[in-house]
């Protein structure tokens, strides 16, 4: 794993982090390949370990469909998290620009440990709602930038 | 004999006072001193219709063509600039931080 405590493992111990860790499959992304794709069933969350997950939607340029960057994910950054939200589809499209490593951990096991061990699921719910409320915030002042420009287009 | 010749004289007078008065009535009032005709001025250009004028749209200029491969790094560029803008909005959440202006070629 990185140096740094993945965002999703922040203020674990180290032995609740290899709890969690031995659920996970570490996976190679090939340069240019697809992690998942938009609407597919989120059965895995990701912690990126190496590399760089894109994560695009689609978007109609010139009556050709193209995948738009949205975010990019970097080592010790989660990507997937709509695994652990219903209704569990992937509201993105991940693929890995360069070779990239991620650490894919099940939901059903996840949830399972979880319950065994609520203050691990507890720590790690609040690191979830970081991830989660950060980007809220992020979309809420982009969408308002453009919300912004808009205004200003159509009222000159 | 004299007063034979004053109404004469007084009848030719008479016709010749109608014949200057009818020959100034028939003559054309366009006719002037100068025989040539005055030069017509052209036409001005006719002034824009006040109605209807709406329903012909006029060409709108072609943009440059941009290939759409420089156009999605456009795109993409753009969103890197507005989420870095987000993201020192965030930082430091004011008015000023939330409408700064980046250097994208879709805001300029």
């Amino acid at each position: 794993m990185a140096n740094e405590q993945p965002e999703l493992l922040k203020n674990l111990t180290p032995e609740e982090v290899q709890g969690v860790l031995a659920f996970g499959t570490r996976i190679t992304v090939p340069s240019g390949s697809s992690l998942f794709q938009l609407g597919d069933p989120a059965e895995r969350l990701f912690l990126v370990d190496r590399g760089r997950i894109r994560l695009t939607l689609p978007m109609q340029v010139r009556g050709r469909q193209e995948d738009v960057l949205v975010e990019e994910r970097t080592s010790g950054q989660t990507v997937g998290w709509s695994a652990l939200i219903p209704p569990h589809k992937f509201t993105l499209a991940a693929t890995a620009p360069l070779e990239t490593e991620v650490i894919a951990l099940p939901r059903e096991e996840l949830r399972k440990y979880f319950g065994a061990n609520p203050t691990v699921g507890y720590k790690i719910t609040l690191n979830l709602a970081v991830v989660i409320g950060h980007r809220l915030q992020l979309f809420q002042a982009m969408w308002l930038r453009e919300m912004q420009r808009t205004v200003e287009k159509h009222s000159a | 004999m004299e007063m034979f010749l004053m109404a004469l004289c007084m009848s030719m007078l008479g016709v010749a006072v109608a014949a200057i008065a009818f020959g100034a009535a028939t003559r054309p009032a366009s006719s002037s001193s100068s025989p040539v005709q005055p030069e017509l001025r052209p036409v001005k250009a006719v002034a824009p219709g006040r109605f209807f004028t709406g329903q012909i749209m006029p060409p709108v200029a072609p943009r440059p063509h941009v290939p759409t491969e420089v156009l999605l790094t456009q795109i993409e560029n753009h969103v890197r600039l507005e989420q870095a803008a987000a993201e020192s909005f965030l930082e430091s959440p004011s008015h000023a931080q939330l409408h700064t202006k980046t250097t994208s070629a879709f805001v300029n």
